[in-house]
């Protein structure tokens, strides 16, 4: 039993630090914008099938793959800033940024669709077949390789953010636009270095997750919507909420999928959402942002 | 942004209200979809007609909570399944009458509606677009897995269309009859949007635009937000379920993925397309996206692609959709018109 | 110190407003201190003190868009604490804002007239048919929405977008707006920013005229010499305190208040 649980325990660290990554992306982007990129989902996808084409077809190595996918992000999430965040902040509306990000994210669903089929793809690693064994426990060598490199991005970016000027300039951005233009530091570039990163994480969480998930061209989709769970039960724009809540999800859902079937696991994570919108709306770990009036 | 740019036009004085544009306009819809079997007498075209009838109703509702509220509720599909399954279920499991089940299912949705939006209502417009679309998928998936009520993916076959109206003196109108069945459907369609018209043009009209321009300043008149987007909420989510009823019944089956979350955003396009904010432009959006892919029947497999590309491209560049083109153009047509007399 | 020196003031004579003990803290920032005062009806009260002094904080307070840490609100008997903003409307408590916030995209009249909304006389049925009492109830407040349009001098402008209306015409229609709400006590923050000489002059005339009327005002001002003349008492605050509170004239001499005034100048 006890082998059952750390097992399961183990699945759900490797699933919830790629959420984790994916959720950064978002919460990255609202910290700094309070504006939702519903085509993040599609980033992810695209990332995946960038890393496989590169590994697979190629003959790359895995690791190239994990470069080109996050190159790959990184030029979305620049392309979806200045193609439809920069010219709509003007307008200042809440919800047209987010309207036109859903119809971006339609758009490359079913680009996808036509160029890749919706046949599922197998995304063997070299990695996926290596089975390490420790007492009772087993996990691939796949498993690892996202354990570190989501561990080693996580802890990067949480440096960058603290202990970096830019980081810490990003960080200005998020409280006050004007206050950071008043430090000499031009929002505008901070914004577009943030839907960079955080595009660029969701490419190389793509790459790393298309190996265990169902790569078609709505892989994402089941990723995402998780991932908006997480970055509302973490607190939205919050860092650390999001890393805890990314944690637990995973860990959730590794511990679900033992007694219930997959579909069921949708459910529990969005029941857990509305609950958490109901009792806490700020989220694990509330950031008060006052409303200057 | 010019005057041309605004989404909402100022209500005009409650004296000239009165006059009768408005109900001329309603007497030609009205003629109109009377008329509209006769002109397509293919049972092919006509089965687009009530595609296109419910899509309207699912648009207008969507738009209400969208357009006027400001409120983003990607839970439409959601609404739309449960409107539908509700009234199915009812029907055939209880063998509960066809128009009770009816009111019953609407009730639901609303109902549904409203309390999600409560749920959700001390957080800004995202958190409720994201928490409605969790329903969605909470939804679809308990359709989907909860089989011994559902059947799961395996649908329910055989839904009776709308029993037929017996009128004394007349013969019974049978909603086997694909023109009955538009009649119907549409006709509610066309009610639903007076109610609507109605609302918007009352002070409700102010007070849902009000929240959606700056809730906090809203508040600072007496509004409070989340009762009224509660109410928006519930009108837009008891208008689909009443789409979804009606879509069993014309359809005959009802599996889960007709309710699948992308449902809501192909309802979203056609608001958007439309023009949101309008009442109008939803029943364009919704009768062009409806019709323009069965005329282009090549692209069936970018029918998709091309409402995603509608959709940015129209808030990027005409924000207020067709509605903002067909002003615009009205305008120039207009302006030319009194150039020429000028010149005469 | 100043406590009893207020009390000695206004306890004789009939209150509207009485605030008692309020404090307000962000994070470590105590933007409200044990703030006291009470205003009489028909009277302009003015808050005034340097930036940052909390004056915005304690009208936030006071219209419930966010709730004090300590202390007591009343308006004419009424227990404010923990009322939420829009039920305080209804109690008669209006506000206009410092960043304005008008609804852009609506009409200066649908602004106004969205100012109504505690105030219409419609049954539930006739929003969806509109009757005669629906009629009677649009043309009342559109009406009455002109009058409060001509008031602030800007019949002229009714159809024209919010959005779209210059910076001073905004202020004066934030100002409708929130008399359209029928208030008892109308708080008007910083009216004057962002106003040429002339328009404050004006603005300043309408206060005055509001008050004739017998509405209460509570002016938040930064600067002190425009309130000299139109208010009939100050409370003038720093750092989140009550600095002093009394008539204009008693004002203008505290040796304090000049401290902080001349300290915020040469800052």
């Amino acid at each position: 039993m006890l082998s059952v649980i750390l097992q399961q325990g183990i699945n759900g660290i490797v699933v919830g630090g790629l959420y984790v990554l994916v959720a950064l992306g978002l919460t990255l982007i609202y910290g700094v914008l309070v504006q939702i990129n519903f085509a993040h989902a599609d980033f992810v996808t695209l990332g995946a099938f960038a890393a496989y084409f590169v590994a697979q077809l190629l003959s790359g190595n895995y690791f190239v793959g994990i470069a080109v996918a996050l190159i790959v992000g990184g030029v979305l999430g620049w392309l979806i800033n200045a193609a439809i965040f920069a010219p709509l902040r003007q307008r200042g509306s809440e919800l047209l940024p987010l309207i036109a990000t859903i119809g971006v994210s339609i758009m490359l669903q079913n680009a996808m669709l036509l160029l890749f089929g919706p046949i599922p793809y197998a995304f063997n690693t070299p990695y996926s077949s290596k089975v390490i064994h420790i007492g009772s426990l087993f996990f691939t060598l796949q498993n690892l390789l996202i354990i570190l490199v989501s561990t080693t991005t996580i802890a990067l970016l949480y440096a960058f953010m603290k202990f970096t000027f830019l980081g810490k300039a990003l960080r200005a951005v998020s409280q006050d636009h004007e206050t950071a233009a008043l430090m000499g530091i031009n929002p505008n570039f901070l914004i577009m270095l943030t839907f960079i990163i955080a595009s660029a994480l969701a490419g190389m969480s793509g790459a790393l997750l298309g190996p265990v998930l169902v790569l078609t061209p709505f892989a994402g989709t089941s990723v995402i919507v998780k991932a908006f769970a997480i970055v509302i039960i973490g607190g939205f724009g919050n860092v650390e909420g999001t890393i805890i809540a990314g944690l637990i999800v995973g860990l959730i859902e590794s511990y679900t999928t033992q007694f219930l079937d997959p579909g069921l696991i949708d459910i529990v994570v969005f029941a857990l959402l509305l609950i958490m919108l109901a009792v806490r709306p700020t989220g694990l770990i509330a950031e008060k942002r006052a409303e200057n009036v | 942004m010019s005057d041309l740019l605004r989404i909402k036009s100022s209500r005009p004085a409650p004296a000239q209200r009165f006059i009768t544009s408005r109900r001329l306009c309603f007497l030609v819809a009205a003629i109109t979809i009377a008329l509209l079997p006769l002109v397509f007498p293919s049972s092919y075209w006509r089965t687009n007609l009530i595609v296109c009838a419910i899509n309207v109703l699912l648009t207008i509702g969507l738009d209400f909570v969208l357009g006027y509220a400001g409120q983003l509720n990607l839970g439409q599909s959601a609404f739309y399944g449960i409107g539908a399954y509700a009234s199915t279920l009812l029907i055939m499991k209880l063998a509960v009458p066809f128009w009770v089940a009816f009111a019953v299912a609407v009730l639901i949705s609303g109902i549904a509606g409203a309390l999600l939006s409560l749920l959700a209502v001390r957080l800004r417009g995202h958190y409720l677009a994201i928490a409605s679309l969790g329903f969605a998928v909470i939804t679809y998936q308990i359709l989907l897995n909860w089989i011994s009520l559902t059947q799961g993916p395996l649908g329910i076959y055989a839904i009776a269309p709308p029993p037929p109206i017996r009128l004394p003196w007349l013969p019974a109108i049978v909603f086997t009859n694909l023109t009955n069945l538009f009649y119907l459907i549409a006709g509610f369609a066309l009610l639903v949007y007076l109610i609507l018209d109605q609302l918007v043009r009352s002070p409700i009209g102010e007070t849902l635009t009000a929240i959606r321009e700056d809730e906090l300043s809203a508040a600072s008149l007496g509004i409070d937000a989340p009762k009224w987007k509660a109410f928006a909420f519930a009108v837009s989510s008891a208008v689909a379920g009443a789409a979804g009823c009606f879509y069993a019944s014309f359809v005959g089956t009802l599996v889960p993925d007709s309710f699948f979350i992308t449902e809501s955003f192909s309802m979203l396009a056609m608001v958007i397309v439309g023009g949101m904010g309008t009442l109008i432009g939803p029943v364009f959006g919704a009768i062009c996206l409806t019709i323009l892919p069965e005329l282009l029947r090549g692209i069936g497999d970018l029918r998709l692609i091309v409402y995603g590309a509608a959709v940015t491209l129209v808030v990027l560049f005409m924000p207020g959709g067709l509605v903002q083109a067909i002003r615009i153009m009205a305008h120039h047509v207009f302006a030319a018109g009194a150039k020429f007399e000028a010149r005469l | 110190m100043t406590a009893g020196v207020n009390l000695a003031c206004e306890n004789t004579g009939p209150v509207l407003f009485r605030a008692q003990g309020l404090c307000k803290n962000f994070g470590g920032v105590r933007a409200v201190r044990d703030i006291s005062f009470a205003v009489a009806p028909g009277m302009v009260f003015a808050v005034i003190g340097p930036n940052g002094a909390g004056k915005s904080t304690l009208i936030n307070l006071m219209s419930g868009i966010c709730q004090p840490d300590a202390g007591t609100m009343s308006l004419d008997g009424v227990d404010l604490i923990g009322m939420s903003a829009q039920r305080r409307v209804r109690h008669g408590l209006a506000r206009t804002f410092q960043k304005i916030r008008l609804f852009k995209q609506l009409s200066a009249l649908e602004n106004v007239i969205a100012g109504y909304h505690t105030r219409h006389a419609i049954p539930v049925w006739q929003y969806v048919f509109h009757g005669a009492a629906f009629r009677e109830d649009a043309r009342r407040c559109g009406d009455e929405a002109i009058a409060l349009l001509n008031f602030v001098g800007l019949s002229h402008r009714a159809h024209i977008t919010a959005g779209a209306l210059a910076y001073g015409e905004q202020r004066l229609l934030e100002i409708a707006r929130a008399l359209a709400t029928a208030p008892r006590l109308l708080m008007i923050d910083e009216p004057a920013a962002g106003l040429n000489p002339t328009e404050v002059a004006a603005l300043l005339r309408r206060i005055a005229g509001l008050r004739d009327r017998g509405l209460t005002v509570l002016l938040v001002e930064h600067n002190m010499d425009l309130v000299m003349n139109v208010a009939d008492r100050i409370l003038v605050m720093d750092y989140g305190q009550q600095l002093f509170a009394g008539a204009p004239a008693d004002v203008q001499a505290h040796p304090d208040v000049i401290a902080a005034y001349l300290g915020a100048n040469v800052l």
